[in-house]
């Protein structure tokens, strides 16, 4: 039901800090935020608190923290856009692959970008209603729409596109950008109306997702990998599956159970495991095998065409 | 604890040796709550003391009492009063932060002389006083290490748990948020773990089992992309690169050295398959691997390299037109006829996700009234709390009047305790009323309803789901995260409270479980699952000492007999009953073996060299007291 303590959910801001000067603007943030919150007290305790017996000052406490909280939100929100805006400007993100060194340029921008992000991402995320979410995704030019549930798995914050009624299983990641060795990778993903990711399935960047696809359970997807519509993917890479028709009307009786659990066994077989040699062969080994294999097949290949001539020279 | 652990000693001696033992682990929750308690309270105690006199000295009469608006923004000393407010809430955190570290280092050091943390299998099935102490252990860091990794500064964990000793990790490496990755490891330098990267010291292998505990060593320049769990006793070496989900079992050997590995248990990828995987270029693999070299030209002449990358990367990276094109024909495709589709094509043979966010802003109304009705505990609870100091202006002197409100001070900690638990609690009584009501309206129940808005079994399904989540996910974030069985059995869980599964996404409707159960750390226990149009509620089954490895996805309708174990990152399918004392592994889960962890020898441990892809088996002493080791089977005995 609810995403327990030691599980990182939430919008992805990874906490990598190339420079330590960098979280000037991170204290900065959180400092201009929160001044609003006291002009917000000072107002209610002028219009509430009588010294001799508060307790219109007490009753309403409770209703007061939520706006506070709001506010702390918004305003997050505002000097972290303020910011963004700046950085941006002094450096435009763009797609990529880049060193991840200090010395590269996108990099560095990449991780003072999440740093500023990061306060607002926080305090969001922390509201245990996910429309704030949403609405710091709008703020920070992801496309989405409240329809989307994103909010228990694990969702980057920039160059990413949702369509309608995305559903983000429990614990899935989302990503546009990985680090991989000394390389980052950004690439932007689009995902779809409709669009269901399993619970635990990692979508790396620059995948594309169609229209009312499916992503099941603990699948990866690669980079740039494209999900047809309509399809359910199952796999380590992730595979087609089977089509999906649930989303046909009056199937309500017809829904079934899995009768043969063998054959289905087999059949995740096929998707997820692959040949395996069984002794253990070096790499030059099983090239050689593998040529022998194409040698032979050439062999027959010529050879049924041979059969075949002779067969046309024995009718005419 | 200890007299207890004795007793049992001597009645097990009568045992002939031929026979297993079996006996539950029991937490000592004394020594817990003690460890808990003496934690929170120093690490409030200064914090909270600077908070108070800054608020009552400089703020209250500088700021809150000033009457008008204009004096507020004019009067230098009010200004200050207000700016410096935010900044003192900030050091105050850090304080609090910083005991936070101490105090958890003073208990780790004490525990550390009475039962080293070592290298070796700890039987689960039998009592002892090593098994106790890395469990307080495992205890005591988790407090530490939620308040740093999920606070307003991730970036002092590293700090952290170098100060405390549990493990050892190295500058300028990230460690991303995850469900475990917190003791006895060594990082090198510059590695990335990603989000969701478990590094496990410590596994578990079944109810009466046993405990894997290795030091675990990560390389230097080591990453780790997303959600990659990693088995105790592995050696990462340098420079080895892992995809996402790329997972591990106990005791790999990974040689790096440039190298890209993938896939569950992960193997190593050559450059054909990492490049299609990555969608990167050659000649982005050789920047990788020599990236001094790259640098180094960079700087010989900067201005043209850059640009020519620039310019490949805009060549590759255009929005495909594939999927443009396809909508268009999807839209000219006629309706399917839904009696010609097979059985096997509408069999829900696969796993999805259950996860709804989405809600009618008219049912989020019913949370003002609830949060309202439980701050109001709270508010009347702190206004009798702090009667005393509110007519601080009044009194004669700053140091008297601090001397007067001592004892304010001194149970401050104690007052935030119970403020957040009955807090909690109130929420929780609120949503419980609420919930008896909604039930009375229409009632919860098992099938296949059409996940639109208008059914009123997904309506009340969404609005039961909304509303338990609160109190759920208010208990999860206090400092005791364990108490969370309680709203669970409030809500309709049916459950034992010797079970776990506070580390879980759970359900709370159609959920039973039985004693003893453990589920791992991220795991995901769903009894409902949307596919498609449609709403699938079945209720999910866990007998007696059944275990749930971690990020494992339980979809509606598993039945697990008692004893069995599913692995780590495995998922079930839907209605699939799983078979007692079984051990299951895979997506979706397959029997691997019967479940006999307490009858094998437990001193042999299987190397797994994953670039030669080999096996080798080792012998390692069990750690477990000297008078018990004779319950064990090892080498020795055959």
């Amino acid at each position: 039901m609810s995403i327990p303590n030691s599980m990182r959910v939430g919008p992805f801001l990874p906490t990598v800090l190339v420079k330590k000067k960098y979280l000037i603007f991170y204290i900065l943030i959180i400092w201009l935020s929160a001044i609003p919150l006291f002009i917000e007290f000072w107002i209610y305790y002028r219009f509430v608190w009588t010294p001799i017996r508060p307790t219109f000052f007490f009753i309403y406490l409770p209703l007061l923290l939520l706006p506070m909280y709001l506010t702390l939100a918004f305003f997050g929100m505002f000097w972290a856009k303020f910011f963004i805006i700046f950085v941006n400007w002094l450096h435009k993100p763009c797609e990529g692959v880049f060193l991840r060194h200090p010395s590269d340029k996108d990099y560095r921008y990449w991780s003072l970008r999440n740093t500023i992000k990061r306060w607002p991402f926080w305090v969001c995320h922390r509201f245990p209603f996910p429309f704030l979410d949403n609405v710091c995704f709008k703020v920070f030019n992801v496309k989405t729409k409240f329809s989307n549930s994103l909010f228990e798995g694990w969702v980057d914050t920039e160059f990413i596109s949702f369509g309608n009624n995305v559903v983000c299983g429990q614990g899935a990641i989302i990503q546009s950008s990985v680090i991989i060795g000394n390389l980052l990778i950004i690439r932007k993903t689009i995902i779809k109306d409709d669009v269901r990711i399993g619970s635990h399935a990692i979508v790396m960047p620059g995948t594309h997702i169609g229209n009312r696809s499916v992503l099941a359970a603990n699948s990866v997807t690669t980079v740039g990998q494209v999900l047809k519509d309509d399809w359910i993917y199952v796999g380590i890479p992730c595979k087609e599956f089977k089509q999906n028709w649930f989303f046909e009307d009056g199937l309500e009786d017809k829904l079934g159970v899995v009768e043969d659990v063998d054959a289905l066994l087999g059949k995740y077989a096929k998707i997820i495991t692959k040949v395996r040699w069984t002794e253990n062969l070096t790499l030059k080994e099983r090239k050689s095998i593998k040529r022998q294999l194409k040698e032979e097949e050439e062999r027959r290949w010529e050879r049924s065409k041979k059969m075949d001539n002779e067969k046309r020279e024995d009718i005419f | 604890m200890l007299e207890g652990s004795l007793e049992n000693g001597s009645k097990v001696e009568e045992i002939p040796k031929e026979v297993v033992l079996k006996e539950e682990m029991n937490l000592q929750f004394g020594w817990y709550i003690l460890i808990f308690i003496v934690n929170y309270y120093l690490s409030w105690l200064l914090a909270g003391f600077i908070f108070f006199s800054y608020f009552l000295i400089e703020f209250m009469p500088n700021f809150l009492q000033v009457t008008s608006f204009i004096t507020l923004f004019t009067e230098l000393k009010s200004i200050l009063a207000l700016l410096l407010m935010p900044l003192v809430i900030i050091a105050c955190y850090v304080i609090r932060l910083i005991f936070v570290a101490i105090t958890t280092r003073i208990f780790w050091r004490i525990t550390e002389r009475i039962s080293p943390s070592k290298d070796g299998v700890i039987p689960r099935n039998i009592k002892s006083k090593a098994a106790d102490y890395y469990h307080l252990r495992s205890f005591m860091l988790k407090y530490g290490k939620n308040l740093f990794i999920k606070g307003m500064f991730p970036w002092l964990s590293n700090w952290f748990f170098n100060f405390v000793g549990s493990s050892k990790i190295g500058k300028g490496t990230t460690l991303e948020e995850s469900v475990a990755s917190d003791k006895h490891l060594t990082v090198g330098k510059n590695t990335y773990m990603g989000v969701n990267a478990t590094l496990a010291s410590h596994l578990v292998q079944a109810i009466f089992g046993n405990i894997q505990y290795f030091r675990m060593q990560v390389g230097d320049n080591v990453t780790m992309a997303a959600m990659n769990q990693i088995g105790p006793g592995s050696e990462i070496m340098d420079g080895s690169y892992l995809l996402p989900l790329a997972s591990t079992n106990r005791h790999s050997v990974l040689k790096g050295g440039h190298n890209y590995y993938f896939g569950i248990p992960l193997r190593k990828i050559f450059t054909k398959k990492t490049m299609n995987y990555l969608g990167i270029t050659e000649e982005d693999l050789e920047k990788n691997e020599n990236m001094e070299a790259y640098l180094e030209k960079i700087k010989a002449n900067p201005s043209k390299k850059v640009k020519k990358v620039k310019k490949d990367q805009k060549k590759k990276i255009e929005p495909s037109k594939i999927i443009t094109t396809e909508v268009v024909k999807e839209q000219q495709k006629d309706k399917i006829d839904v009696e010609r589709l097979t059985k096997e094509d509408l069999a829900i043979d696969f796993t999805t996700s259950s996860a709804i966010s989405r809600i009618n802003i008219k049912f989020l109304m019913v949370y003002i009234p609830i949060l309202w009705l439980a701050g109001l505990i709270i508010s009347i609870f702190w206004y009798e709390y702090t009667k005393g100091v509110w007519d601080f202006s009044n009194q004669t002197s700053l140091i008297n009047s601090i001397f007067n409100n001592i004892s304010t001070i001194i149970f401050l900690p104690i007052a935030i305790f119970i403020m957040i638990y009955l807090f909690i609690l109130g929420v929780l009584f609120f949503s419980k009323l609420l919930l008896i009501f909604i039930n009375m309206i229409h009632l919860p129940k098992e099938g296949i309803f059409l996940a639109e808005v208008g059914n009123p079994d997904y309506d009340f399904w969404m609005f039961r789901t909304e509303l338990k989540k609160i109190a759920l996910w208010l208990l999860r974030n206090s400092p005791i995260p364990w108490a969370d069985v309680v709203a669970l059995k409030w809500f309709g869980v049916n459950m034992d409270s010797s079970s776990h599964l506070y580390d879980a996404w759970c359900d709370v409707d159609f959920v039973s479980i039985g004693r003893k159960v453990l589920i791992g750390q991220g795991s995901t226990i769903m009894s409902s699952m949307v596919i498609g149009k449609y709403l699938i509620i079945k209720r999910v089954i866990f007998d007696d000492y059944v275990m749930v490895g971690g990020h494992t996805t339980i979809a509606p309708g598993t039945i697990m007999g008692h004893d069995s174990v599913i692995g780590a990152i495995s998922s079930t399918t839907y209605n699939r009953i799983l078979d007692p004392n079984y051990i299951y592994f895979g997506i979706p889960a397959i029997p691997l073996k019967e479940n006999k962890y307490a009858e094998e020898r437990r001193d042999v441990v299987i190397k797994r060299l994953v670039d030669e892809s080999k096996k080798m088996e080792e012998t390692h002493e069990v750690n477990i007291d000297d008078n018990k080791k004779k319950f064990i089977k090892t080498g020795d005995d055959e």
